[in-house]
């Protein structure tokens, strides 16, 4: 056997352990109790059970796993793990092996004219992408644009993809240093060659300063917006409203230059309390909204009052959060600093963070919770690269280098990519990535 | 009468003899004043060399009173023992009664009085002959001291304490014993003694047939007598209390209350005298000179013999490896092999080695030159912990890249947003503060020496300085109505000459710049620097060659420019609007001259002290000013309190290129060109009474010299504890807490 020829060329301690997963049938191992060289790593543990799979099926492709013990990855040799976490060696230990979340496609970059300042894959459709040159892009796949969203007059910061049930065709929102968020409609299924160019179908105007996040909430009735200008503001999506069309007319006489389908929309209302800009917002549920800022707060709003309901104080100018993870209640923010702090709004009287990783070294750009997955969150920094976290271990699952200057943007798409666009004008897709 | 008396005095005297021993010397002073007065023929006897004793010469006094001639030693031995007592009792009856027998009781006395002198003598002398000295000698010692044979005198053996406290107890007669320390014996106080001791406690006399009432013998005969040896009368000073002494007894007083007089002073334990202790402290100790010891030279080893084995002596590879060892290195003896004494020669270096020692010694320091021994760490000011005055600027995180030659200037917007930067590649450009971009650039035929944003939110425009002229451009940043009114500030239809002023070469003429979309205004000489004022109206431009014009204010919206109605003197280097108060400052290379502008004149006068001023930043407080300087000092000046600086920070090696506070943190920075940038905590605080706390936090590096160059400007963040610096590099970096 193999792991006797292990056993005999590593002279050193052995470890009792069985090996347990709650992966399907063919990647299962007979749960039975084997003796293994305490000096293992993780690379060892994974040929180690690779070779148990090819015994009971012969087919069976070699493919990494990972492991846990009582929760935690390991990322070291066995025996320095089980001293660094002090698990006695003396019992059986009983290792859960998971497929190792690691891209493992890297496809084709999407060229865009300018810096890709935000990227959007909720939809697992297609990727809308915000660009300095003030186009927003839909792309069906990587390399495959179809839809060019222009009308802004300055660069676009964020975009935002908004889920509206019952009604046909895709809704994006789009936030730009020119002041405005614009709302675009466009359906997926014509698939022409040449992007199709689309102008959008309302307006939103209220901000005094640039715009510098949208978020849409899960209804899709309404979005979000965090401003230089230090307010939250928050629009009525739908495109029928009698009042919004009456202002849109009044608008395009004065200014004739906008065509017909063009609407006009107001706040609806407006958060005021952050002191300095609003760098990323979040609408994860029906009625709260999360925001963070420069004045290094992250802030939790009722979106039906307006009240701001929590603070958690960081020390850094935050520049980007995600809400997500257990019960989709963390908060993961980065900022003006390389650490990504987690933070658990549940747990009362502190506002330490619970999780901090600090494997960047510049600032971070971008966080986004996986929306499936407990633990995998991906973030993005200026030093150009691309991390792939769990929180069951400090330091990357992954890191992704393709990009060759900062990264500004990341998501996950279709639950298995992760997307990213940087100051290289590239927008990244890493595939592959079995979260789940 | 007088017999009588005498005999009285003797026996006292006698009765004091054998009953005390203390007593002896006031009897023996009294015996001899006795015999004295009895007998001042008998001299020869007092200068007897043997004459120690009172009592031989007590005997020897007798034969004069007629009857002796038995020896002494058969008086002794016949009645010794029962003296002390009957001497008491022979007094008490004698008192006159029996007048016949007065020789012989006498002479009885005189006995007994021998015998008991004797006795007493045997008692006391026999033991310890340690004389007077301090028993704790003995402390540790087995014996106690010695004897007249000069053996040892052994100690008893200590009983410990439950057992003498036993033995006190079941002794009755415990009350009466005293440990005589100096014989280390217990000593029974007889009752006599004891008697004694109670009238000692009661005051009387000690003895008891001492009469302090006694009548008054006078001796005088005042017969004779014809005068009064004094009749004075009694001076007034002997009914009065002293006042000298009262005034003495104030001053102890004084002195004990005030703690001078310490009574009851611990006892010095006796200390050890340090035999092998490093003399050292002991001559400083002493007052004369100091001894310097001589240094000790290493004693001479075998390889210094005139014959040592083989193995001292170097081969000659050795020796010629010595004449390429440096001259100190070399050593400075070689062995070398005599077959005899004689055969060595005279030694070398002896007139040198003289002369050096001559030298040595002429130069010698006879001081020893004392060192204060001073903990370094000590001399350092108590500061804060640099982590407990976070945050502050630590890390480069953005890098602003584009300009292709030195950044000279920066300049942030009031909000934090956007970045504008002038470059000697004669370009201006607008940066986007989060993501590094560059928005916008401008290009100009010379290089740029300055930029400034005005410091409104609502209107975001750029002075800048290019050569002669400035130029105020629209950065198009704002929303639609402020970008109109931006344009209605920045346009006017006839160019302004400033006619109102009366000179014939104008200082400053307004143009309307198409090129740039914005305004151009011409100076007559170079412009170094341009200020905004607060209230974004008002700015200030700085020409170094302008000499009496060398700075004005520009009024944008009225686009009128006027001169400063004070002279200046010296060249000037920039000018700066107080942040709240309507004070302009001006300095120029030595000076930094405060001026009222409302009512015109000057307020105060700051001397640096500093060869050329480089620049210069205002507290957003307003009452401390910071000024780098060309020799890499930086002079921190509390206004409130003086006009020198308050405090001089000489941190950088090369020219200070220029120094900035924060608007809301209280920090402070300086750069300079040796491509470092210093970040300081500067806490001023409200309370007048406490002096700004300075702190060096961080020195930032990164950028790298160009051209002799190194960081050519610094600017904070106006909200966020960031530090923006320029470099000759072209770079411009951004560092974050």
């Amino acid at each position: 056997m193999d792991i006797d020829g292990v056993n005999e060329e590593e002279n050193s301690r052995r470890v009792q352990v069985r090996f347990v997963t709650k992966l399907k049938p063919p990647m299962t191992v007979p749960p039975l109790p084997i003796a293994i060289p305490s000096n293992l790593t993780r690379l060892g543990l994974s040929t180690l059970v690779n070779n148990l799979i090819q015994n009971g099926n012969p087919d069976w492709n070699t493919q990494p796993f990972d492991f846990l013990i009582d929760g935690e990855l390991v990322r070291m040799s066995l025996d320095k793990f089980l001293l660094a976490k002090s698990i006695s060696a003396e019992k059986i230990l009983e290792i859960e092996y998971i497929k190792a979340v690691a891209p493992r496609k890297e496809e084709e970059p999407s060229l865009h004219d300018d810096w890709v300042s935000s990227v959007d894959g909720s939809d697992p459709r297609f990727i809308v992408t915000g660009c300095y040159d003030s186009l927003a892009r839909v792309w069906k796949a990587a390399g495959e644009c179809t839809h060019i969203l222009e009308g802004h007059s300055d660069v676009i910061a964020s975009v935002g993809v908004i889920n509206r049930k019952g009604v046909e065709g895709i809704t994006v929102a789009t936030a730009s240093k020119d002041r405005t968020l614009r709302l675009w409609k466009f359906d997926t299924e014509d698939s022409i060659n040449n992007p199709i160019r689309i102008r959008a179908f309302k307006i939103l105007r209220g901000h005094t300063k640039s715009v510098q996040c949208v978020a849409a909430q899960n209804t899709g009735d309404m979005v979000c917006s965090g401003s230089w200008d230090n307010t939250i503001k928050l629009w009525q999506t739908n495109d029928s409203q009698s009042d919004g069309d009456l202002v849109s007319i009044k608008k395009r006489k004065g200014n004739d230059q906008a065509d017909e389908s063009q609407l006009e929309g107001e706040a609806v209302s407006t958060l005021v309390g952050h002191t300095q800009c609003v760098s990323s917002v979040v609408w994860p549920q029906q009625e709260t909204i999360y925001s963070a800022s420069w004045d290094h707060s992250v802030r939790l709003w009722d979106a039906e009052t307006g009240k701001n309901s929590l603070d958690i104080f960081c020390t850094k100018v935050l520049n980007c959060l995600d809400v997500g993870g257990e019960s989709s209640a963390l908060i993961a923010a980065g900022g003006s600093d390389p650490i990504l702090r987690i933070w658990d709004p549940r747990k009362p009287g502190t506002s330490a963070p619970v999780f901090q990783f600090s494997s960047h070294t510049s600032w971070i750009s971008a966080c986004k919770w996986h929306d499936k997955s407990w633990f995998h969150l991906v973030s993005s920094s200026y030093d150009g690269k691309v991390m792939l976290w769990d929180l069951r271990t400090a330091w990357p699952l992954a890191v992704i280098e393709s990009h060759k200057d900062k990264v500004l943007c990341a998501d996950w798409w279709k639950g298995d990519s992760i997307i990213s666009g940087g100051a290289d004008s590239k927008l990244c897709v890493s595939s592959g990535i079995s979260v789940l | 009468m007088k017999i009588k008396g005498e005999k009285k005095k003797r026996q006292s005297v006698r009765n004091s003899k054998s009953e005390e021993v203390e007593e002896e010397q006031p009897s023996i002073t009294e015996q001899n004043k006795l015999k004295q007065k009895q007998l001042p023929s008998h001299s020869d006897s007092d200068s007897d060399p043997d004459y120690g004793s009172p009592y031989v010469s007590d005997s020897e006094d007798f034969p004069e009173d007629g009857d002796f001639d038995g020896s002494l030693s058969d008086s002794e031995a016949g009645e010794s023992g029962s003296s002390g007592d009957e001497g008491v009792v022979n007094s008490d009856v004698d008192d006159g009664l029996h007048n016949d027998q007065e020789n012989q009781s006498n002479s009885s006395e005189s006995h007994q009085g021998v015998e008991e002198s004797d006795s007493s003598e045997d008692e006391v002398a026999p033991r310890n002959t340690v004389g007077d000295v301090p028993l704790v000698w003995y402390k540790d010692e087995e014996h106690i001291g010695y004897d007249l044979n000069g053996k040892k005198i052994k100690k008893r053996t200590r009983k410990d304490k439950v057992e003498s406290f036993l033995e006190s107890a079941d002794d009755a007669k415990n009350w009466l014993k005293v440990y005589d320390e100096y014989n280390d014996e217990e000593v029974e106080v007889t009752k006599k003694e004891l008697k004694l001791i109670n009238r000692l406690l009661k005051g009387k006399a000690p003895h008891s047939d001492f009469d302090p009432y006694a009548p008054y013998v006078d001796w005088f005969k005042w017969d004779d007598a014809k005068h009064p040896l004094s009749n004075a009368p009694e001076p007034k000073r002997r009914f009065i209390p002293s006042k000298w002494e009262s005034k003495k007894v104030v001053k102890l007083v004084r002195a004990i209350r005030m703690g001078l007089i310490k009574r009851d002073k611990p006892k010095e334990e006796q200390q050890f005298y340090h035999l092998w202790g490093d003399d050292s402290s002991s001559t400083e100790k002493a007052n004369h000179l100091s001894f310097i010891p001589a240094p000790k030279s290493k004693l001479p080893g075998h390889e210094e013999s005139y014959n040592p084995s083989l193995e001292y002596i170097p081969t000659q590879e050795e020796i010629n490896s010595y004449q390429l060892m440096f001259e100190e290195d070399r050593p400075k003896f070689i062995p070398r092999r005599y077959t005899s004494l004689r055969s060595i020669p005279a030694y070398d270096n002896a007139v040198k080695d003289v002369f050096e020692r001559c030298l040595d010694l002429y130069l010698c320091p006879r001081v020893r030159k004392k060192r204060i021994n001073i903990d370094p760490e000590s001399l350092k000011p108590k500061l804060p912990s640099r982590r407990d005055l976070k945050p502050y600027p630590v890390t480069c995180y953005l890098e602003y890249k584009g300009h292709t030659d030195a950044v000279v200037s920066i300049s942030i917007e009031a909000s934090g947003q956007w970045l504008a930067s002038g470059s000697l590649d004669g370009t201006v450009r607008i940066w986007e503060v989060e993501t590094g971009r560059c928005l916008r650039v401008w290009e100009f035929e010379e290089a740029v020496k300055f930029v400034a944003w005005n410091p409104l939110r609502e209107i975001p425009i750029v002075a800048v300085s290019v050569g002669q002229e400035v130029f105020i451009l629209n950065t198009g940043l704002g929303d639609e109505e402020e970008q109109k009114n931006i344009k209605e500030l920045l346009h006017f239809e006839t160019p302004v000459a400033p006619d109102d002023s009366g000179d014939k070469v104008s200082v400053a003429s307004w143009h309307q710049d198409d090129k740039h979309e914005g305004i151009r205004l011409r100076h007559f000489k170079t412009v170094s620097s341009v200020e905004w004022h607060r209230k974004g109206d008002y700015f200030s431009t700085v020409m170094p060659a302008g000499e009496s014009r060398a700075v004005l204010i520009h009024q944008l919206s009225k686009k009128h420019t006027q001169r400063i109605p004070f002279k200046l003197r010296g060249l000037p280097v920039s000018s700066v609007f107080h942040p709240t108060k309507k004070i302009f400052f001006i300095s120029t290379k030595k000076n930094i001259r405060a001026y009222d502008l409302q009512k015109q004149k000057l307020i105060k006068k700051l001397e640096t002290g500093l060869r050329e001023v480089s620049s210069i930043s205002v507290h957003p407080g307003g009452d401390n000013i910071i000024v780098g300087s060309r020799e890499g000092k930086l002079c921190w000046f509390d206004m409130d309190l003086s006009s020198k600086p308050y405090r001089i920070l000489k941190c950088h090696p090369k020219d200070i290129t220029n120094v900035a506070f924060h608007r809301s943190y209280p920090l402070f920075a300086s750069c300079s060109d040796d491509c470092t940038a210093y970040v300081f905590h500067g806490m001023v605080y409200s309370d007048l009474n406490q002096n700004p706390l300075i702190v060096p936090l961080e020195i930032l590096r990164g950028h790298t010299s160009s051209n002799g160059r190194g960081v050519m400007d610094c600017k904070f963040h106006p909200r966020q504890p960031w530090l923006f610096t320029a470099g000759a590099d072209s770079v411009i970096k951004l560092y974050c807490h």
